[in-house]
């Protein structure tokens, strides 16, 4: 492993500062969370930064507090935490049950909201050292190789999947993402902030150099609202989703006024379905209409070679969690 | 049976506190003063010619002490390859991972680093992965005169076994079923990765290796080194499992030893996990054809293989495959062929032969039996072997008891339906596999030695790869001597004291080196009753070398395996819900860590068949998931309750009658997986493992029941 500084920044604001010092120094800069998949990285030499800058050293930064009308989440929590939180588990349960199910028990104590959020993807061939879009070269190899964890939605030139389980919940809530960097302070839907390979294939957000996700804000649950996030596992513990939902639905008695559905799993970003979610829209979720929620999901789809099976198992994972997030109210 | 004093009764590791409070020193923990760290460049191409390796900026950099090539370094690994002859650093390289340098430097991560600096010049050679294409004659050669690796007396065809005459058997045939089985490379994923380190005193060399054993690992250093074995010192005290990768001695061990020598100082090599799953071995995929004939009754008229072993691309494993010699059959033709391939190497993990081979006879007997509506159990009960290959007496055989006694323990009447009978969403099934795994006798030494306070000193070459060997060793002796196991100390794991031991390889520790022990108490209860206890600082000694035969008689361990799980059928999800494992393997010395040899077994087993394989770009002959995140080894939230049983027979050779336990716990898990997959869904899966991709897609098709 390459020998790299560790810097503590102080605030957030210091963070940036320290981000833009190291890079005027002709320094590379990774900045980390909790660092658990970046020093991986590291030792695998998918990158090889002179500095990595630990938010983790920041102190305040990994509260819950409910202000007037949003929910204000610090970047900083780590996983393990959030996902124990009795307002998020009781209120935005499908964030809960996402950070909840990120890899192992070691890595949730470790791993931050804003470092799953911003995690690389975890494509075999990225992960292996091969020239990638990813890694900065200009092919998919998955395209016509082993994609069978690839994309089958949004793909091109990438066939990457987003990695993040927090990411899917997160768009679902309709959160917006606080940004802040060398030219201040920005705040983005949650649904914009992930970006498409087709609009730049070497990243999977629109974080430009230098900037930092500092916190996360969800609106507050209209009453009614009940959310779930299901993660389809190869095994039970450790990996990615092979698909993943998360539901959120706004129940007025047994009638639904208004749904977010958002896979993940299945695309480079988080893919919602606004045609399925229509469909909910001042109805009854009974198990007919759930079925054709999961089947106008996956209208679209464009599976390769060796993914084929994930439209079938996706529609399934979207017409349960409906289904269930329904039988809850 | 005779009952037992000491051993038949659970005991603990002598070893477990020091194990599980981090005071047992592995390998990995050593230090020596001075030590240097080394790493190792791998090729990144399945098969080029090496046109050129510049070592000058890796050399000029801080830190670096040595670096070892092809260049300077033509020691041949002579256990890597019974074949060909195996350098360390090979030309051409012939699969992605061969070795290309060594560096030796101060720390690792110089040594790390210092490998990137090294510049090779490849010409990238056309390569094959999969062993029929590879047999093709347009494919590209692996080894000078082509890739069908010669047999053990140089012959290069298949290995072919005959009984009878499977012309007359197919005509007799009422059902004849033909059916194509794979599985894939397998990785032994043992906790420790490869570590060695290699010191030097004058010419006399100690290695501290992680090996499961250490008089071969001395034997096989001497040759490669060309050092009188008197000269060779092996050390190992702990280790971290091998389950077959790390017989004999191990490239990294010259690696060590030849930096060691040229730095002046001791030296550790030391292999990453990723390093552990591409560079060392896994177990060899195999591809079958069956063609099986069966009368009405059920009775087995004819059973043909024909089968494949990629080998990668040197022969370091034997590349057979077993399972036929379960069944009795008048009319059998089974016929390996092994071949080389530009995939990672392909040798012993965990019963070699097994588990995939029988995967595959035992789903094509499942499928007979449904054919002919018979249930499993009974036809597996008609047709089981009686006899070794139809005509040599068993020592002991309790398969039958395996089966019945195991059936009724599992409940197999009532777990047990009709293939495919299961309706709704989630659906059960059970499935069996049943096995055989030979269970030899053979050379082995001893020595035994007491004090005048009456304590007694077992020297043993044992090392003790997670079955408890040390411990069991003491039992034996401690139950020959008729003393408490406290008044036995166990001396193990360095060649300097302890005298040859065949290796914890091939499930023979137990029954090789067990014997020795037994003698040896023998002797050594004699001498006390001649000379009476020594007194003051004298001792005792019995030292001893046995090596008995089997008087003719075919020696074998059995089992039966029975799988119970659930399928979702429309994610594709499979639970198992109950898996029970019945044992013969003679008397049990340590009913204790014989229950956890078997669990660990059945879980390697069952992650064989849900998740493991080593992927390949197929276009680029590189392994893209290695390590254990990748290759979906199981977790413990995976892992069901293991059930084992134990039909204890009465060997008539073997310490107390025990036979081979530690290699046939794997043998029959991945077919009872099958078959109850089968018996679920009614659907057949016919290569490994049971991916997600793979279930859904049998899972969509239509049923294929028979």
């Amino acid at each position: 492993m390459r020998a790299f500084a560790n810097a503590t920044p102080k605030n957030l604001t210091d963070a940036v500062e320290q981000v833009k010092q190291a890079k005027q120094g002709q320094k590379s800069v990774a900045i980390a969370g909790g660092g658990s998949d970046l020093l991986g990285m590291v030792k695998d030499h998918l990158v090889s930064p002179d500095v990595i800058v630990h938010l983790a050293a920041i102190k305040g930064n990994d509260t819950v507090t409910e202000l007037a009308g949003v929910v204000k989440i610090g970047g900083n929590i780590t996983l393990d935490a959030l996902s124990r939180h009795p307002l998020i588990r009781e209120k935005y349960t499908a964030l809960a049950d996402a950070a909840g199910v990120v890899g192992t028990p070691q890595i949730r104590n470790a791993g931050t909201l804003a470092g799953n959020v911003c995690q690389r993807p975890w494509c075999w061939y990225f992960r292996n050292g091969f020239p990638c879009f990813k890694a900065g070269g200009n092919q998919c190899f998955s395209a016509a190789g082993e994609n069978q964890l690839h994309a089958i939605f949004g793909g091109g030139p990438s066939f990457i999947v987003h990695p993040s389980d927090t990411a899917p919940a997160l768009v679902a809530l309709d959160a917006k993402f606080h940004i802040t960097g060398p030219a201040g302070e920005r705040t983005v839907a949650a649904a914009d902030f992930f970006t498409l390979p087709k609009v730049n294939a070497a990243k999977e957000n629109s974080l430009a150099e230098g900037e930092i996700l500092a916190w996360v804000e969800i609106p507050t649950a209209k009453p009614g609202t009940r959310s779930m996030y299901h993660k389809e596992l190869d095994r039970e513990a450790w990996t990615h989703a092979i698909v993943s939902t998360a539901v959120v639905l706004e129940l007025d008695g047994a009638t639904c006024r208004s749904a977010r559905i958002v896979m993940g799993g299945v695309a480079p970003i988080p893919w919602r379905v606004p045609e399925a979610e229509k469909l909910l829209v001042g109805q009854r979720v009974t198990p007919e209409l759930a079925v054709k929620i999961g089947e106008t999901a996956l209208i679209g789809a464009t599976p390769l070679a060796k993914n084929r099976y994930k439209v079938p198992l996706a529609k399934e994972i979207v017409r349960r969690t409906v289904a269930a997030v329904a039988a809850k109210a | 049976m005779n009952p037992l004093k000491t051993a038949g009764h659970p005991t603990q590791r002598i070893d477990a506190l020091k194990r599980v409070t981090g005071t047992a020193t592995y390998t990995s923990d050593k230090h020596f003063p001075g030590m240097l760290y080394a790493r190792v460049l791998r090729s990144p191409h399945p098969h080029a010619r090496v046109k050129s390796v510049d070592v000058s900026k890796a050399q000029a950099m801080p830190g670096v002490k040595a670096i070892i090539t092809r260049d300077n370094c033509d020691v041949v690994w002579s256990s890597g390859d019974t074949r060909n002859k195996r350098y360390l650093f090979n030309n051409p390289v012939r699969y992605a991972g061969d070795a290309v340098a060594c560096v030796a430097a101060i720390d690792r991560h110089t040594a790390e680093e210092a490998t990137r600096l090294i510049a090779v010049e490849y010409e990238t050679l056309p390569f094959v992965l999969d062993a029929e294409e590879a047999l093709k004659p347009e494919a590209p050669e692996i080894q000078p005169g082509g890739n069908l690796s010669a047999d053990d007396k140089g012959k290069r065809e298949a290995e072919v076994y005959k009984r009878g005459s499977l012309d007359r058997g197919f005509a007799e045939a009422d059902i004849v079923l033909e059916d194509r089985f794979q599985s894939a490379h397998h990785n032994n994923a043992q906790l420790e990765p490869r570590v060695s380190i290699a010191l030097w005193e004058g010419d006399k060399l100690t290695v501290h290796a992680a090996t499961q054993g250490i008089a071969n690992c001395r034997t096989d250093i001497a040759r490669d080194l060309k050092m009188p074995v008197e000269n060779v010192r092996v050390v190992c005290e702990y280790m971290g499992g091998g389950f077959g990768n790390k017989n004999q001695c191990q490239d990294s061990d010259l690696m060590a030893a030849v930096l060691a020598k040229k730095t002046g100082t001791p030296v550790k090599v030391e292999f990453s996990r990723k390093e552990d799953f591409i560079s060392v071995h896994g177990r060899w995929p195999v591809t079958q054809y069956y063609k099986v004939g069966a009368k009405k009754d059920g009775t087995l008229t004819a059973l043909q293989v024909r089968g494949y072993s990629g080998m990668g691309p040197y022969r370091k494993g034997r590349g057979d495959q077993g399972g036929p010699e379960v069944y009795q059959c008048a009319n059998v033709e089974q016929s390996v062929t092994t071949v080389y391939t530009n995939m990672a190497v392909s040798a012993n993990y965990r019963a070699p032969a097994y588990p995939h081979s029988v995967f595959g006879l035992e789903s094509v007997m499942d499928d007979i039996a449904t054919r002919l509506k018979m249930d499993p159990l009974e036809f597996r009960l008609k047709n089981m072997t009686r006899k070794y290959r139809d005509s040599v007496e068993y020592s002991s055989i309790g398969l039958e008891q395996c089966l019945r006694e195991g059936a009724a323990k599992f409940e197999w009447k009532k777990r047990w339906h009709e293939p495919g009978l299961d309706t709704g969403n989630i659906r059960r099934g059970a499935g069996m596999g049943m096995g055989g795994f030979g269970s030899s006798v053979g050379k082995s030494e001893a020595i035994l030695k007491v004090d005048s306070k009456g304590q007694y000193h077992l020297y043993v070459g044992v090392t003790d790869v997670g079955t408890a060997a040390k411990t069991t060793m003491g039992l034996i002796a401690a139950e020959e001597l008729a003393v408490p196991l406290e008044k036995v100390t166990v001396h193990w794991g360095d060649t300097a004291d302890c005298p040859y031991s065949v290796g914890e390889s091939g499930g023979r520790t137990t029954s090789f080196t067990g014997v020795s022990v037994v003698e040896a108490a023998k002797q050594l209860k004699k001498q006390i009753a001649e000379k009476g206890m020594p007194k003051g600082s004298d001792m005792l000694t019995a030292s001893v070398v046995t090596d008995p035969d089997t008087k003719g008689l075919a020696r074998y361990s059995f089992l039966a395996d029975f799988c119970e799980l659930e399928v979702d059928m429309s994610t594709g999800h499979i639970k198992i819900l109950k898996f029970l494992a019945v044992h013969d393997s003679g008397r049990v010395i340590n009913p204790l860590t014989a229950q956890s040899q078997v669990q660990g077994g059945v879980i390697q087993g069952l992650s064989m068949a849900l998740h493991e394989e080593l992927l390949y770009d197929k276009r680029r002959g590189i392994p893209i998931n290695a390590g254990y995140y990748g290759a979906r080894i199981m977790t413990h939230l995976d892992v069901p309750l293991v059930e084992t049983m134990f039909i204890e027979t009465d060997d008539p050779f073997g310490p107390f009658g025990a036979k081979t336990l530690g290699e046939p716990p794997i043998v029959g898990v991945v077919a009872a997986v099958a078959n109850a997959f089968f018996n679920a869904t009614g659907r057949r899966i016919k290569s490994l493992p049971f991916s997600r991709d793979k279930v859904l897609d049998a899972l969509g098709k239509k049923e294929v029941l028979a």
